[in-house]
Formats: C-alpha cells, sequence, structure tokens
C-alpha cells in the first residue's frame, strides 16, 4: 500500500470503511436470527447435511454475484450476468460434448464470458453508455446469440470428471463452495489490500475526487465488468456440471437473485459501499429462505410472499443498524 | 398401383416445371405462433408444423417472442399478421386469457385459428389440437402409485402457480391418488418448471426427509432436475416426469427416470397445420382434437425414440377417427 491516495479521498475512504464494516456485522446478525428461527421450528435444519447443502447453494449464486459487486462497487450495473452464463454454458456444453475435452469446455466457458465483459466494458467506457442501458442491450442479444445457437434444444450427460465441478466433494466439502472460498478470498484481498482496489471503492463514492486525482476510470472500469464476465463464465461452468445438462434459458432467472444478493450485503446501486463478503452473507439468506420454506414445507401459494418479506426485513434490519452507527 | 405411381410421378414431374408459378398461386400461407424459443417442446411442435406443412405442400412462418412467453409481444406479433394476412394461424397462445382480444382481432379479419397446446377462453376458433393435462396427470400418476407397489412417500414438484397446464396435472395427480390410499404425500413444493429451482428444491427436501420413495414432477425439466439432487446425495427414489422430451426419453433409456407423460408436442404441429389446411381446403375438422394419454416408460420406449429427422407426420384418419 505504498501508492496512497490523496487526502480528501482518503477522509471519504476512511468514512467508507467504517460504514463498510458495522453494516456487515448487522447482516450477519440478520443471517444468525434466521438461523436460530430456522433451527427451532425445523429439525432437519441443523444437520451438516444441511449446512452444507445450503453452502453449496449459496456458492452458485455468490459465484454470480461476486464480480457484481465489483461492478456495483463502482457504481455501474451488469444487467447481463445470467444471460452470459446461459450463453457460456452452451457454448461449454456443446463444446463438450462434440469434442470431449473438459479443458477445451472450460476454456470456451471462461472465454465466453470475459469477451462478453470485455464487449460491456466497451460500450460503457469507449462509447460512454450508462452501464443499465449497455448491459441491458447485451442481455438481449446475449439472449437472442443463444437461442438461435440452441434452436431450442437442450443438451445433456457430461463425463463425470466434469460433473465433480458441480457435485463433487474434496476434504468432505463441495467442490462450488471451494470455488466460491477462493473466488471470495481473491475478490477480497484485490478490493480490501490493493490499490486497485481502493480505486475502485473511491470511483463510486466520489467519482469527481477519482477523476482528478488520476485513477485511471477507464481502466478500472475494464477490470471490473470483465471481472464480472469471467465470473459469469466460472459460474457457468458450475451451474453445467451441477445440472448436467445446458440450455438456453439457463441464467436467465438467476440475474435479479444475484443483485439482490449484492445488495442484500450492504452494497449500495450508487457505488463505493459493501463487500465481497457482504455479498457471500447476502447470498447465504437468500438460500436461506428458499432451504426454510422447503423444510417448512410452505405452501406454494405463500412461498413469493415469504421471500419477499424476508428480504424487506433484512434490508430494514440493514437500515436500522446503519442509522445506529452514524448518529 | 402403378397406374397411380406413374400419374405421380407425372405430377412430380410437371410440378417441378412449373414450381414457381405453383409457389405463387397454389400454396396457402400458415402462420404458427408458439410461446417462445427455449423450451424444446415448442421446438418438436415446429418441426411437426414443419413436417405437415412439407407433406402439404403449405408455406410455414413462424411467430416466436423472443422474449420467452410474453404477452405484449405475441400481440404485436398478431398485429403484423392481421395485416400480412396469412390463410390461417396455428396459435398457441402465451396465456390463454390475455389472448383472447387478440384471436378476436383475427376473427374480425376473417383469418380462421386453429388453437393449439393450451385452449384459448374466448373468440371464435376451427379447432383446438392438444393434450389433455388432466388425463396425462391422472395415467402418469398412477404409473407411479402403481409402481411403488400403492405405498410408499411420495413428493410432488409443483410448475408455476397460477399456470393452468401445472394446476390441471396436479388435480389428475391428486385424483390418482385417492385411489391409492397408502401413499403419502410428504411435500408439495413449487419448481417453477426449471430445472434449476426443482434441484434446489429436492436438495434441501433430501435433507428435511429420510425416506422419499417417488417423486412426481409436473414437467420433464424438473424431473431431471430432481434426478441430479437424487444423484448428488446418493438417494434413489422412482421420478416420474410429463412432456416426453428427448431428455426424459433419454434419462428412461439410463434408468434414471421412471416414466414421462407424452404431451405429443410433435403431434400438436402437425395436427395444428393439418387442421388448418383442412379447413381451407374446405375438409371436413372437429371441433376437438385431443391425444389420448400415453405414458412414456421403458416397455413402450422403442415407438418413441426417434430421431427429429426420422420423425414424419402420421395420416390424419390415424388419430382423427369422426
Amino acid at each position: 500500500m505504498k501508492a496512497r491516495l490523496i487526502t480528501a479521498a482518503e477522509g471519504s475512504q476512511r468514512r467508507n470503511s467504517a460504514l463498510r464494516i458495522s453494516p456487515l456485522a448487522a447482516r450477519f446478525v440478520v443471517l444468525l436470527l434466521l438461523c436460530v428461527g430456522l433451527a427451532t421450528v425445523s429439525e432437519s435444519f441443523v444437520t451438516s447435511g444441511n449446512a452444507l447443502n445450503i453452502l453449496r447453494q449459496a456458492s452458485l449464486l455468490f459465484l454470480l454475484a461476486s464480480g457484481l459487486t465489483l461492478v456495483i462497487l463502482t457504481g455501474g450495473l451488469d444487467l447481463s450476468v445470467g444471460a452470459n452464463v446461459g450463453l457460456a454454458a452452451c457454448v461449454a456444453g456443446v463444446i463438450i460434448q462434440s469434442t470431449g475435452s473438459v479443458t477445451l469446455g472450460v476454456v470456451a466457458a471462461l472465454a465466453c464470458g470475459t469477451v462478453v465483459g470485455l464487449i460491456n466494458a466497451t460500450l460503457v467506457t469507449v462509447f460512454r453508455l450508462p452501464p443499465f442501458i449497455a448491459t441491458y442491450g447485451m442481455l438481449w442479444a446475449l439472449h437472442g446469440v443463444t437461442y438461435a445457437y440452441m434452436a431450442g434444444e437442450s443438451i445433456h450427460g457430461f463425463p463425470p470428471a466434469f460433473r465433480a465441478l458441480g457435485s463433487g466433494y474434496l476434504f468432505g466439502l463441495p467442490v462450488p463452495l471451494l470455488i466460491a472460498v477462493a473466488a471470495l478470498l481473491a475478490g477480497s484481498y484485490l478490493t480490501m489490500r490493493t490499490t486497485r482496489g481502493q480505486e475502485i471503492y473511491l470511483m463510486g463514492s466520489s467519482p469527481e475526487v477519482a477523476r482528478l486525482s488520476g485513477v485511471p476510470v477507464g481502466k478500472r472500469l475494464f477490470l471490473v465488468y470483465t471481472a464480472s464476465g469471467l465470473m459469469a463464465g466460472l459460474a457457468a461452468l458450475v451451474f453445467l456440471a451441477r445440472l448436467n445438462s445446458a440450455e438456453g434459458d439457463i441464467g436467465e432467472s438467476l440475474t435479479l437473485p444475484a443483485i439482490a444478493a449484492v445488495l442484500l450485503g450492504g452494497a449500495s446501486l450508487f457505488g463505493g459501499v459493501g463487500t465481497l463478503l457482504g455479498t457471500a452473507v447476502g447470498a447465504v439468506i437468500l438460500t436461506l429462505v428458499l432451504n426454510g420454506m422447503n423444510l417448512l414445507g410452505i405452501n406454494a401459494n405463500w412461498q413469493p410472499l415469504v421471500t419477499g418479506v424476508v428480504l424487506l426485513l433484512a434490508v430494514v434490519a440493514d437500515v436500522i443498524g446503519r442509522r445506529g452507527d452514524t448518529q | 398401383m402403378n397406374a397411380i405411381k406413374f400419374g405421380r410421378a407425372a405430377v412430380a414431374i410437371i410440378a417441378a416445371a412449373l414450381v414457381p408459378a405453383i409457389c405463387m398461386a397454389d400454396n396457402e400461407r400458415i402462420a404458427v405462433f408458439t410461446k417462445n424459443q427455449t423450451n424444446p417442446f415448442f421446438q418438436y411442435v415446429r418441426l411437426g408444423a414443419d413436417s405437415a406443412a412439407s407433406q402439404l405442400n403449405v408455406k410455414v412462418q413462424h411467430y416466436i417472442p423472443t422474449k420467452p412467453d410474453s404477452i405484449p409481444e405475441q400481440l404485436s406479433q398478431i398485429e403484423d399478421v392481421v395485416v400480412k394476412r396469412p390463410d390461417a394461424v396455428v396459435f398457441i397462445p402465451v396465456d390463454n386469457k390475455a389472448m383472447v382480444p387478440a384471436v378476436q382481432k383475427m376473427n374480425a379479419a376473417g383469418i380462421p385459428v386453429v388453437n393449439v397446446t393450451d385452449r384459448i377462453q374466448g373468440g371464435h376458433i376451427v379447432s383446438f389440437v392438444g393434450a389433455d393435462d388432466y388425463t396425462l396427470g391422472l395415467e402418469t400418476g398412477r404409473y407411479l402409485l402403481k409402481s411403488l407397489g400403492g405405498k410408499g412417500q411420495v413428493v410432488v414438484i409443483e410448475g408455476v402457480k397460477a399456470a393452468l397446464s401445472s394446476n390441471n396435472r396436479l388435480r389428475g395427480f391428486r385424483k390418482a391418488l385417492e385411489e391409492f390410499p397408502d401413499v403419502k404425500v410428504v411435500a408439495s413444493q413449487p419448481g417453477n418448471n426449471q430445472r434449476l429451482h426443482a434441484l434446489q428444491v429436492m436438495e434441501n427436501l433430501l435433507q428435511s426427509h429420510q425416506k422419499i420413495d417417488g417423486v412426481f414432477a409436473v414437467n420433464d425439466a424438473m424431473a431431471t432436475g430432481v434426478i441430479e439432487a437424487l444423484d448428488g446425495a446418493n438417494r434413489r427414489a422412482l421420478v416420474v416426469g410429463i412432456n416426453g422430451t428427448k431428455e426424459a426419453i433419454e434419462a428412461i433409456k439410463a434408468g434414471k427416470l421412471a416414466a414421462t407423460g407424452d404431451y405429443a408436442s410433435f403431434l400438436q404441429g402437425c395436427f395444428g397445420v393439418m387442421a388448418a389446411v383442412r379447413e381451407l381446403r374446405k375438409q371436413p375438422v372437429p371441433a376437438d382434437i385431443t391425444f389420448p394419454p400415453a405414458v412414456i416408460a421403458s416397455d413402450n420406449l422403442k415407438a418413441y425414440d426417434l430421431v427429429a429427422d426420422q420423425l414424419k407426420c402420421p395420416a390424419w384418419d390415424s388419430i382423427v377417427t369422426k
């Protein structure tokens, strides 16, 4: 950390880091309350099997939300992550099935995700499109390409070595969880311990200061959108391996939950606030809601309502917690 | 026979010589509406429609919302069609109530409409062509409960709430349950017709229920999600789905899926176009063409295990007897 930012930036930075940590604690409290609540009403909740189950499901969501967190920290948005997962999964699926090579498929999915991220970055930095529009347009373009590519077909049945990526265990832990933890550590290091990371926060909290203090804004935007694309490619592989099949709409229902996980984790859509650890907690909270409803056997008619209420309660708890901190 | 063959050959040769002229003059144009590009079911409806079209020498144009199941998009596609005026429309509504005004618009324009898959709740149609969700749920459910020996614990994975076909399939399944009082439904949870959702719901249910003998999933995509969850947890249960997709047929072949109810996607496309053409050619068309419910399982798999380009529309009177 030798390259220190100028004092004004540092001031806003300090304030931010104070804000960043306490809401995180509030989030852990929400998480804990949910767990305690579920544990008292459902006896199957407190089993190691269920804990691993929840963590594996949350890992899938976190992988998608992790790259997105970086984008949101800059005050941007990537609406194309779900569609990106769809295309990357289909490309990888077709390649693995036609060539029999898992390596080629993995490379293809990561490359596909990254290229989409690069295009998003180009639209946002070079053409100066608002991120919402750029990535929303990208969402449609990707859906179009995926549907045309798959022509309404789905493919299924992948080699066991590949499927281990989604359903395998290593040291008694689910492989997706290990991948997610690795992503969490790498991402946290980038955001908290490097100049680049600090610059990303600054771009979100005070874009003017960032520009005036010489932060290479364009380069950093390229970094975050490309990272988001790459993580979508990685998430696509894990989804593909877990589902053992690829279809055109595989990522369609994932974008909003991923954004919700980031925001539940304490990030602000205006940028500058949030952490990857918070996003991970957000992903676990979202997953817990589904898990809890299934364990409790809540009637299907009521499930959307329950999901909505729990989400709102979590945010309310956070707002109250934050108010307490700043006063 | 030979005379007929010779006659056919002669016609073919003359036709080939006159193709451009005949195309302009004779070919009826049929607009075919399906719900989305993502569900393999509609892909097979379109293949059936294309197959019937080439047999009957008509031209088919497909209309598919770019956003899956989008009501506004299908509405605007109908407006296009009313302007372009095809000879007939084969119509799968994305919503069977919201699309009633669209059908009335086509009625007003004098375009005959054959309704396929989901029965429209108003407007005038030449005929309805489809499978019956209730009897499919009933027969597929019976198959599962019988295979379980009439006892055990069963999980139900529901489709999209408020979707007609999901609700009717569930109604059929509940009817089948009445015949097997020793079977207990231990959970009935929504999978929203999505593979991933069904997979995660099943993973969760496997945590809270130590004994699950059978699973009734409202569609095949969810059934395959359930199978992945069972495999991941190293558990075994008899799983059935509905739709008769290629994927389900392969899962039956692999011994993973017990059965799937045949939603007859290809036939729906075939008979939709055939009904429209018969109407245009002044041949009789019954108001209702419902395919008898069939359950595909390992014992009758051969008849269904065909690749897409081997599929051919059967003769009209092999199914329609009226």
